[in-house]
């Protein structure tokens, strides 16, 4: 008995993404200024210590803090008037408080917009799954690293994460929610066996699987070579083509012909701390804006107004373009609570009139 | 459904699936290829080859082959 029904069974939902889908076909296929969606990291505390987190959980940074919920639902009520359509909770590990991320689940109202969560699976059983559906979640995305539960734990710090990860998955479809199997490919493993052992699980159990590139952030600060590169990001297209499930956030994801690329999602997807610091993405730490201090439509304007951002790119900002990574995204001690200001790495010239 | 051949086609296309996998009994999630994301491609599919422009309820509702040539009708396919 499914427990939370699929997006297309909301018809609110479905004028925004019928809306984004036209917006799409009108703007040749390129997303454009469109407000996509909000990532928020509500809070940053995690049960796992994994060597790459772009978000320096691991360290503890800021693990205490939460957005308050006052303001989440200031956001929310916003980020619907401007036609924003979905909603990424993460963290951290927002499972290990519940009762928090239900109180933001409420606040969010979820009926406006698709609401998913981001986990490691680690906390996630038939009794959570349940009560995720009743606030509003339709999507549970679950992290993995490998097909080799060893390298998996090992990555992620604790014994057992991988087991779990693949458990949670298992009962996310169960509940009837839309189960993605979330995976980091970078240049040490984009053509390794193990990715397509981890592809061909994802697709026979009729998972989606959201491919993240690696990108040289967090703890991986100026870590470049786990970048991928040409070779590796036209083998990941290939990829596309072959297994059909497989999700880029950049990719279009209404072409059936699974080609068309509609641009990096630099604040389209904007990225909201539990500091309430904007930056352009989980991996561009760079702050456009606070939701304290300003609006979103400010912030938006803002962001927009900045070429790198605005300007249609093939490859993923963060993640692909090298030349955007070493001038504007490497600066030493930056995190996502400690972000670079636009208007000090930008100069005028990178901001249109 | 003097149409018919074209909308099995815009089927096979936009569910991007095998011609022999293709029945007149498929509803929505029968098949991997047939999920949330690809639905809206179907339907974008089906407003292209047939130029016309669905109402989000008609969205909603196309959940079966045969659910969607009644809701073709009202956009006068037949």
């Amino acid at each position: 008995m499914s427990v939370a029904s699929s997006w297309f069974k909301n018809p609110r939902l479905v004028k925004k993404i019928k809306h984004f889908h036209d917006h799409l076909k009108k703007n040749d296929g390129k997303i454009g200024t469109y407000h996509r969606g909000i990532e928020l990291n509500f809070n940053n505390a995690c049960n796992l210590r994994c060597k790459y987190c772009f978000t320096n959980s691991p360290k503890g940074d800021h693990v205490k803090d939460f957005l308050p919920i006052s303001k989440l639902r200031e956001i929310a009520d916003e980020a619907d008037e401007l036609g924003f359509i979905e909603w990424d909770l993460q963290g951290g590990e927002l499972l290990l408080r519940p009762d928090k991320l239900f109180e933001a689940l409420d606040a969010i109202k979820p009926e406006r917009f698709y609401l998913y969560v981001t986990t490691n699976g680690f906390k996630v059983d038939r009794k959570i799954i349940k009560e995720l559906g009743k606030h509003g979640v339709s999507r549970m995305s679950v992290s993995l690293d490998s097909w080799d539960a060893d390298f998996h734990d090992e990555m992620r710090g604790r014994k057992d994460s991988w087991k779990k990860a693949i458990q949670a998955l298992e009962y996310i479809q169960e509940a009837g929610m839309d189960p993605y199997l979330n995976v980091t490919v970078g240049h040490y493993n984009a053509k390794s066996e193990d990715l397509k052992m981890l592809l061909d699980y994802s697709k026979k159990k009729r998972y989606r699987t959201l491919v993240n590139v690696a990108c040289p952030t967090g703890m991986w600060n100026q870590v470049h070579d786990v970048v991928c590169d040409e070779e590796d990001i036209k083998h990941i297209r290939k990829l596309r083509k072959e297994y059909k499930n497989l999700n880029r956030n950049l990719w279009n994801p209404f072409d059936p012909k699974l080609e068309k690329i509609m641009g990096c999602t630099t604040v389209n997807r904007m990225y909201i701390t539990a500091l309430g610091d904007v930056l352009a993405c989980p991996y561009v730490h760079i702050k456009i804006g606070n939701v304290f201090k300003n609006t979103l439509k400010e912030i938006s304007d803002y962001g927009f107004r900045i070429k790198h951002f605005r300007n249609y790119s093939e490859k993923c900002l963060a993640g692909e373009d090298l030349n955007f990574i070493k001038k504007f995204n490497s600066t030493p001690g930056k995190t996502i609570f400690k972000p670079v200001e636009a208007s000090e790495i930008f100069s005028k010239e990178d901001f249109v009139d | 459904m003097k149409n018919k051949e074209k909308y099995i086609d815009i089927f096979v296309k936009s569910l991007a699936i095998d011609k022999k996998k293709f029945s007149e009994k498929l509803k929505y999630n029968d098949i991997p290829e047939w999920d949330s994301i690809n639905h809206m491609t179907l339907m974008s599919g089906l407003e292209e080859g047939f130029n016309i422009t669905m109402e989000s309820d008609d969205i909603i509702d196309f959940s079966s082959f045969k659910k969607g040539i009644q809701i073709l009708k009202k956009y006068k396919i037949n």
